[in-house]
Formats: C-alpha cells, sequence, structure tokens
C-alpha cells in the first residue's frame, strides 16, 4: 500500500483545497495542455463546426456567389440527395471499403498471420516484402500501379496474365473499381497482418495444447478456437480500417482521380473535384458533413469496443 | 535538531476522510514507525509531512515552525520511496548527486559528497552502473543514498523493505538502523509489517482508519495496548480476544465469565460493576498447558507442532482460542487438556474496546 | 499423441511448403511494383514496365538533382514534414503529460474528442479549413505588405503565409497528427509511476528541471514512436500539399511526383522512378522502426 487505496479510486484533492506547491501543479498542467487545444481548436474542430455553417450557404470558390454568399438553409442537402454524383460516390466507397478493407486486406492479411507464425525460414524477408506497400506514400504507391495496370501487351500486368491467356487491355479503364480495390488491398494488407499476428500471439499457447490433447485436428483449431477468439481483435481492425479507408483520398487519386466517368470517385474525391474543381464549397461542405456523420458513428462504435477508459 | 509535531492533521480526498485529526509528537532523533493495515493512512500521512500533499486542516511543525505552506523541497526532508523511484537513465552517481546537481553544486564537490555516501551504504563499486544493473538491495541502498546526501534533518520511509526478500529483509533492518544511529536524523518509517515495526522503532505510531489508535514505545505498546485494535495488530499469533460479563462475588472478588464458559480471576482493584460486559484479551504466549481437572479445559481442534513452539487452537462458536506453547508439545485433536492464563497477562477493554486495565 | 515422429515430420514439411506457395504468391503481388520502380530507376531506357536493364546507369538520379528542382523538393518536404513532426512531439509529449497527470473534470471529455477527431477524414475538413487559412493569410498578407518591403512580400509570405506558404500546411499537418501523439504520449505517461516525479520534486527540481531531466529522458521511447508515426503519416500525406501549395519554390516530393505524371506527353520514368524511390525512402526507414509501436497504438485505449 504505496498510495492510499482511497486516492486511486476517487483521485486527488479537490480544487478546492489544494494549496501552495499543488494550486501550481494544477496550473502548470492546464498550461501544458494549452498549445495543443489551441491548434486543435483551429486546424480541426472549429473547422469541423464551421462545415456545418458552409453547408448552409451557397458559398463558392468563384462566381457571384464567392463575393456575397447567401444562406441557402437546406439547399445543398436537397440537392445532394436528389444528386446522383453524391449516391455514385457513396455507392463507390461503399464498394472499394467492402472490397479492399473488409475482404482483400483481411482474408490476405489473416492468411498472411497465421502462416508466418511457422517457423519458416524466409519469415523475416517475406514479412519485410508484406510491410513494404504499406510504407510506401500514396502517390508513390498510385505511380506504381498505374504502371502496373497500364494498357498495351508489353505493360507488366498484361504480361503476366498473358501466360493464362487472358487478353491484353488497359486495366485501369475496364475495370477500375476492381483496379483500385487490388491496389488498396495490396496497400493494406500489412496492417491487417500486424494487428491480427498481434491478436493471435496474444491467444494462450495453453488453450492449443489443450485443443490437442482433446485431439482436435488443426483445421478444428483454427476454426473452433482460433478465430472464435479473434473475434475482438477482428472487429477492432474492422473498425479501424473502415474508418481508413473512407477517409482515403491521395492513393486513389493519383491513380485515376475519380475516373473513367465516375467509376472510382470514392466520397474524399467527390468532396475534393466538388469544392476545388467545381468550386462548390458550399456543397462540398454539405458532402462532408454526411462523411464526418459516417465517420463519427464508426468512431463511437470504435470507443465504445475498446471499452475505452480514460 | 528535528522534532515532528502534528496537531489536528485532517486530510480528505474529494469527499473522502483520510486523515481524520491526527496529534502526534516525534522527538529529535527518534526512529518513529507508521504501522496500520491498509488503507489506515499511513502513506497519506507520510506524504502530507513530505509535501507531497497538502494539509486540509490542522498544522504540521518542524521544531515549532509551520511547515503547511513550505515547498517540500525546502523542508529538509528526504524521502525514499516504496519503488525506489530511482532514474532509469542516470547512473547511480547521477542519481545520488541528482539533488545537488540541481542546487548547482560544483561537479567535483558532489563528486566528493556521492563518495563518502556511497562508501557509507558500500555503493563504491557501483558507481557507474545504472539502476537497472543493480539487484534489490543495491537499488534499496541507492535510493538511501539519494536520501541522506541531502543531511536532511528528517528521512521518510515508505515501505521500503516491501520489495526485498525476506533474508535481504532481516539484513536491511540492520543496516538502517545502524545508519539511523550514524546520522543521527529524525526517521519516519512506514509499514504494515509489524515485526518490522516492533524491531526497528523508538516509537511505533499505530494507525486505523485515518486516526491514531496508539503512539508509544514498542514493548508499551505490546504490554499495555490501548485498545483491542492494537492489542490485536502487535504480536504474533494475534491476541485472543473473549467476550465477557463481570461477576463480584459477595466476597469481595472480580472474576469474568467468558462467552465460551471460560472463568478467569481479575485482579482485586479492578473497577467494574457486577454484570458489565468486557472483553478480555490474552495472549496465545500467556497460556499453557496444565493437568486436568483444571479451571479451564478445552478440545483442541488444530496443532501445529513447529520444533521449536506449538500453537495449539481451540474451536468454538463465541470464539476460537490459540495458545503458543514453547517446544514439542504432543497432543492429539480432540483430546481434552487443561489450561491456565499467567497470572496478571489479562488484557481488559470494555464494550467499546478502550483499555480499562487498572492502574 | 498418437502420430509418429516420421510422420509428423512429413506432414509438417509438406504444410511448410504449402505454407511457401501461398507467401509466395502473396509476396510477389507486394514486390512487383517495387521490383519495377527499383530496376527502372537503375536503367539507362527506363520503361513504364519490368524489364531487365541492358545498361545499369544512375543518370536518372543524377538528373533530378541537376536537371530539375529535386534538392528544392526535398528541402521543402524536410522542412514542411520535419517541423510538424517536431511541433507534434513537443506539443504531444507536454499535453499528454498533462493528460496522464491531470484529474480536472475536462480530461475526459477531452480524450474522447481526441478519439473521435482521429476518426475524421482529412477530406471532410479541407473545405472549412481552406477557408480558416485564407483568413488567416489575408490577416498576414496585411501584416506583411505593411511592414515589409514590396520585393520582398512574396519570399516572406512564402514562409508566414496560411496558403502557399509553410507555415500554414506545417500547422495543418501537425494538427491533423497530434491527437495520436497526444493518445501515445498519454499511454506512455501513464504506465511512468509517479514517483519518479515526486522524488524529483523532493530533490527540489521545478516543474522545467523535472521535465528536461527526468520526464524526457523516461518519455524518449514514447516520443520517439509519436514522432515517427507523425512523420510518416505527413511524409506521406498528399491532399494537403495538392491544396494549400502551389508555387514552384514550395513545391515538395509528393507533389513533384504527381505533377511529373500528370504532363502525360512528356514521362520521364527514369526521373520518376528515381524520385519516386528518394521519396519512399525516408518512409520505409521510419516505417521500419516505428513497426513494433503500430499495434500498442491502435489496441492502445483498450490500456487506457
Amino acid at each position: 500500500m504505496h498510495t492510499p487505496m482511497v486516492e486511486t479510486t476517487t483521485g486527488r484533492s479537490s480544487p478546492m483545497t489544494l494549496t501552495g506547491y499543488q494550486r501550481r501543479a494544477a496550473w502548470h498542467l492546464k498550461l501544458l495542455l494549452a498549445p495543443s487545444v489551441l491548434l486543435l481548436g483551429t486546424f480541426v474542430i472549429y473547422p469541423a463546426f464551421y462545415s456545418i455553417y458552409l453547408s448552409l450557404t451557397n458559398e463558392a470558390l468563384s462566381g457571384p456567389a464567392a463575393l456575397n454568399p447567401r444562406f441557402v438553409g437546406t439547399r445543398n442537402y436537397v440537392r445532394l440527395f436528389s444528386d446522383g454524383g453524391f449516391w455514385n460516390s457513396l455507392l463507390v466507397t461503399f464498394w472499394f471499403v467492402l472490397g479492399s478493407a473488409i475482404i482483400g486486406q483481411f482474408i490476405l492479411g489473416l492468411v498472411s498471420a497465421v502462416l508466418l507464425r511457422r517457423p519458416l525460414r524466409f519469415r523475416p524477408l517475406i514479412n519485410a516484402i508484406i510491410l513494404m506497400p504499406n510504407a510506401v506514400p500514396e502517390v508513390v504507391a498510385g505511380f506504381m500501379w498505374v504502371g502496373m495496370l497500364a494498357g498495351g501487351e508489353h505493360a507488366t500486368l498484361n504480361k503476366i496474365v498473358a501466360w493464362f491467356g487472358i487478353p491484353s487491355q488497359n486495366w485501369l479503364v475496364t475495370f477500375p473499381l476492381t483496379m483500385i480495390i487490388i491496389v488498396n488491398t495490396w496497400r493494406g494488407i500489412a496492417f491487417a497482418m500486424i494487428l491480427l499476428t498481434s491478436g493471435i500471439s496474444s491467444i494462450s499457447h495453453e488453450l492449443y495444447e489443450a485443443a490437442r490433447m482433446d485431439g482436435a485436428t488443426p483445421r478444428q483449431i483454427f476454426f473452433r478456437l482460433t478465430l472464435p477468439l479473434l473475434m475482438p481483435t477482428i472487429f477492432l481492425y474492422m473498425l479501424v480500417s473502415t474508418v481508413t479507408t473512407i477517409a482515403l483520398f491521395g492513393l486513389v487519386y493519383a491513380l485515376t482521380r475519380g475516373g473513367p466517368g465516375g467509376a472510382t470517385e470514392i466520397i474524399g474525391i467527390y468532396i475534393f473535384n466538388q469544392s476545388f474543381t467545381a468550386f462548390q464549397l458550399g456543397f462540398g461542405s454539405a458532402v462532408a458533413v454526411v462523411m464526418l456523420a459516417i465517420s463519427v458513428v464508426i468512431g463511437i462504435g470504435y470507443v465504445r469496443l475498446l471499452k475505452v477508459q480514460v | 535538531m528535528a522534532a515532528i509535531e502534528l496537531n489536528g492533521v485532517q486530510k480528505s480526498f474529494g469527499t473522502v476522510d483520510v486523515i481524520k485529526g491526527v496529534d502526534i509528537r516525534i522527538e529529535d532523533g527518534e526512529f518513529a514507525v507508521f504501522v496500520g493495515p491498509s488503507g489506515c493512512g499511513k502513506s497519506t500521512l507520510l506524504r502530507l509531512i513530505a509535501g507531497l500533499e497538502s494539509i486540509n486542516a490542522g498544522e504540521f511543525l518542524l521544531d515549532g515552525k509551520s511547515m503547511n505552506e513550505v515547498a517540500p523541497d525546502k523542508r529538509g526532508i528526504a524521502m525514499v520511496f516504496q519503488s525506489y523511484a530511482l532514474y532509469p537513465h542516470m547512473t547511480v552517481a547521477q542519481n545520488i548527486g541528482f539533488s545537488l546537481d540541481l542546487k548547482k553544486v560544483p561537479k567535483d564537490e558532489i563528486r566528493a559528497e556521492v563518495e563518502k555516501v556511497a562508501e557509507m551504504l558500500q555503493l563504491s563499486e557501483l558507481l557507474d552502473r545504472r539502476p537497472a544493473a543493480l539487484s534489490g538491495g543495491q537499488r534499496q541502498r541507492v535510493a538511501i543514498g539519494r536520501a541522506i546526501i541531502k543531511k536532511p534533518s528528517v528521512i521518510l520511509f515508505d515501505e521500503p523493505l516491501s520489495n526485498l526478500d525476506a533474508s535481504l529483509r532481516v539484513q536491511m533492518r540492520a543496516e538502517l538502523q545502524r545508519l539511523h544511529q550514524e546520522l543521527a536524523a529524525t526517521v519516519v518509517y512506514v509499514t504494515h509489517d509489524q515485526i518490522e515495526a516492533m524491531t526497528m522503532a523508538d516509537r511505533i505510531v499505530v494507525l486505523k482508519d485515518g486516526e491514531v489508535a496508539q503512539s508509544a514505545a514498542p514493548i508499551d505498546l505490546y504490554k499495555r495496548p490501548a485498545n483491542t485494535f492494537v492489542g490485536t495488530f502487535i504480536g504474533s499469533p494475534r491476541m485472543n480476544l473473549l467476550s465477557a460479563s463481570v461477576r463480584r462475588s459477595s466476597d469481595g472478588s472480580v472474576e469474568a465469565r467468558a462467552d465460551n464458559g471460560w472463568v478467569i480471576v481479575l485482579p482485586d482493584g479492578f473497577s467494574a460493576f457486577d454484570g458489565d460486559r468486557i472483553k478480555i484479551g490474552i495472549r496465545p504466549e500467556h497460556l499453557r498447558l496444565v493437568a486436568l481437572p483444571a479451571a479451564i479445559s478445552a478440545k483442541v481442534s488444530v496443532v501445529e507442532r513447529l520444533g521449536v513452539e506449538t500453537y495449539l487452537t481451540f474451536n468454538h462458536p463465541k470464539g476460537s482460542i490459540v495458545a503458543r506453547l514453547e517446544g514439542d508439545i504432543t497432543v492429539k485433536v480432540g483430546e481434552q487438556v487443561g489450561l491456565e492464563v499467567t497470572e496478571n497477562a489479562c488484557h481488559l477493554f470494555d464494550s467499546s474496546g478502550a483499555s480499562i486495565q487498572s492502574g | 499423441m498418437p502420430n509418429g515422429s516420421a510422420k509428423n515430420s512429413a506432414s509438417v514439411k509438406s504444410a511448410d511448403a504449402a505454407a511457401y506457395g501461398v507467401l509466395a504468391v502473396i509476396s510477389l503481388y507486394c514486390a512487383i511494383p517495387f521490383l519495377w520502380v527499383f530496376i527502372a530507376s537503375v536503367d539507362s531506357e527506363p520503361s513504364q514496365f519490368l524489364a531487365w536493364p541492358k545498361e545499369w546507369s544512375l543518370q536518372n538520379y543524377i538528373n533530378i538533382f541537376a536537371r530539375q528542382d529535386g534538392f528544392l523538393w526535398i528541402a521543402n518536404s524536410l522542412i514542411i514534414v520535419g517541423s510538424a513532426t517536431l511541433i507534434v512531439m513537443v506539443l504531444g509529449g507536454l499535453g499528454g503529460y498533462a493528460l496522464s497527470r491531470s484529474h480536472g473534470w475536462w480530461r475526459r471529455p477531452f480524450l474522447y474528442t481526441i478519439i473521435l477527431i482521429r476518426v475524421v477524414p482529412p477530406t471532410a475538413l479541407i473545405v472549412p479549413l481552406y477557408k480558416v487559412l485564407l483568413t488567416a493569410n489575408s490577416v498576414v498578407g496585411g501584416i506583411v505588405r505593411a511592414v515589409m518591403p514590396p520585393d520582398l512580400v512574396r519570399p516572406t509570405m512564402h514562409i508566414f503565409g496560411f496558403i502557399d506558404g509553410y507555415l500554414g500546411i506545417i500547422l495543418v499537418l501537425a494538427a491533423t497528427q497530434l491527437p495520436l501523439a497526444l493518445w501515445i504520449m498519454k499511454t506512455f505517461f501513464d504506465t511512468i509511476p509517479r514517483d519518479y516525479e515526486e522524488a524529483a520534486v523532493m530533490d527540489g527540481a521545478t516543474l522545467m528541471q523535472t521535465i528536461r531531466r527526468v520526464l524526457i529522458p523516461l518519455a524518449l521511447p514514447g516520443l520517439g514512436a509519436a514522432g515517427l508515426f507523425a512523420f510518416i503519416i505527413a511524409w506521406g500525406d498528399f491532399l494537403m500539399p495538392l491544396i494549400f501549395l502551389s508555387s514552384a519554390e514550395l513545391q515538395t516530393l509528393p507533389l513533384g511526383l504527381f505533377r511529373a505524371y500528370m504532363r502525360v506527353n512528356q514521362l520521364d520514368y527514369g526521373f520518376m522512378t528515381a524520385l519516386a524511390v528518394i521519396y519512399t525512402l525516408p518512409a520505409v526507414i521510419a516505417f521500419g522502426f516505428a513497426r513494433r509501436f503500430l499495434v500498442q497504438t491502435f489496441g492502445g485505449g483498450v490500456k487506457g
């Protein structure tokens, strides 16, 4: 009993009773946090609320509205929900998240995590190779894959599929959505693998030994033991990767800039295009508010899942 | 010179009163031990003296001067933390000399002081090591070194031996006592271990629920516990407590009839009325076996033979009794034996638990 | 186990072979784009496609610095990302300490806010952020024009401007990375016992001395992790420079690369691949260091 029990359960002295050195110390703490509050307040929190206001105006970067923006009420939202481009971007984002984060990255990450538990000789090398795509900047990733997926029979992917008798094509034009899913899967295997590896290794070794004593086969051990025990980690992964994938911009922008014809216009690109290509800041803000709301809902799920104790 | 005086000291965390008006006086050069069960407030009291917590009410005087508003480092008090709190990124020498370094004492002077302290603590060979490369006992000594280099008038110890193994603890106990004599500083030492308290202290302060249960020399505490709490807290196995009623006979003799059927003759001068409810405290070592038939007889429930002594437990729904007997006694479980209480060894408490020992 | 050891080792071998087969496919998928970029960057006749060079050459790298403003782009990236990282480490360290040690009523809402900020997509903020920076920029511009001689206004605005200036993008990048750093540092300080600070107080250290002599050395691993993550994400970020930087003098590596391959009719693959390698290298190195912290960062909330 080094610090009194009561202290840890009820917290330290109430501000009323602090004296001297302690009151100074409490004041110091607020001072240390002040610059962070200022920075976050100015560049994150105020803009987040400001976007709600902007979404109710016809603010624009050019034209008459740029000089004299007006309050237009919910007109942006009305337009938004009848706008084909908006629904298209939501749908594209949905398939993108489902295909890359929920299915592609997760399955390949899980397979890699499970297989790399074996004491293989080349384990460190394979590990490093799988991690590389996660480390590469988004523009470089986009640039790499523009090359990989280019048209013409000399293009790298076309040469590979030629072995299987598949005709050459310009992949980013013929299968744009599938391709950005493949590229983002490539980029995110590592994150899934790292998270799932830590989840798997936190399962007690004795459980596996007990299961083997009970006569379970490796397949049974995986599906009846590993997978159920991994569920919290899997949920955590799904939430985090969904949030980050919704927020994605640079990778897809560098690959396709949302094209062709909006086929890869995920919501981040849609906001960018509406705001900085079509210069409609008010309308872009309305989309941003919808996106913000979706992310915050998932974020609250994340907080509750982690049972964050702060 | 450093006499410690706490006058009506109170401390609460939020709505929880941890220290509820404590008066303690510790003389200059005394080795005082605060002892008590978990949550009794002994560590908080120590931190109040250190200045790490502020006092809500009452006063803390050091040599007659109020310390309530004095910063921790200006009180002339050093503290040895339970975790030792040795800075892991500094060597032993840097750890010990840190307070001097902060005061901008010249480097060579610091080195000389550090070496002096290190020699006293047998740390000279270890000065360039980091705490991670030290054993538990060595870390303990570095923590002490860091405290004594400041030449404090008071050194505070917060359960310093609780992280050491048993044999090292015995050794460090002796070493701490030696240091105390050498330094001639007032020591306040917090522990929950009554053996540490009994062996080292000049004065023991027993704390219970944020109040002083008793403050006295160790042997006085053992011989004259002020209440049942102190009586049962000090001594092992713990003091047996029997609830009883007082009976005054017509011939003037007074006896107590315990609820478990035992009858114990009380000393003559005992002032109580017929029918008073009291508690009788009998230390296990003050019971001995006698041949049957005897005034007290009981059935043995548990026998623990330790070789040098034997513990017998007598279970009873109105309170079990433990006897601590010298030597190896070969009685069997279930056997009926006669018992006798050493003369004048009973401690008598009123129904609230306060001592009513006659003069 | 009934299985004999011979049968066991045979089944282990075939399972290992299967594992290698699957992992080889995944590894190729991951590695081929890198192979192309790296090989093309040292090819004297680079193309858009993976091919073995006829002649090796470092000319592509030399060209970045000799024929283009490679140094400028690297310097701009380092200044912007480096400053943002530094700000994040300082503010994250101080704020994380405060969050760990404080018991004020504001602590809990603040921490929840930080977690929610982490899920806010940057793309959702760019429009209002642009407006905020536009306002700040015109304020700074007014001041600069008032105090600076006209020929120095443009260079000064490149440093202190909020749109198309270092200051604006540095602060924006720092703000977007700060929540993670605060969280990492708060969690880290939670693991450092208060005893150290109290021992320092007893030793007579002031708050600044405690921070400098005791807390910073103890917090170095945490600060390192926070700094690495801030650096990696800010280094790889493309959105903010795309929106907030336009002058050629302020071009950073991602913009340089992006603009180079958007010039469809004059693509120089040697130049682009070499630039990609240069741009990627710091990120990969930093990622190598940061890897072991990755899990703790996302699971960090569990321990809180």
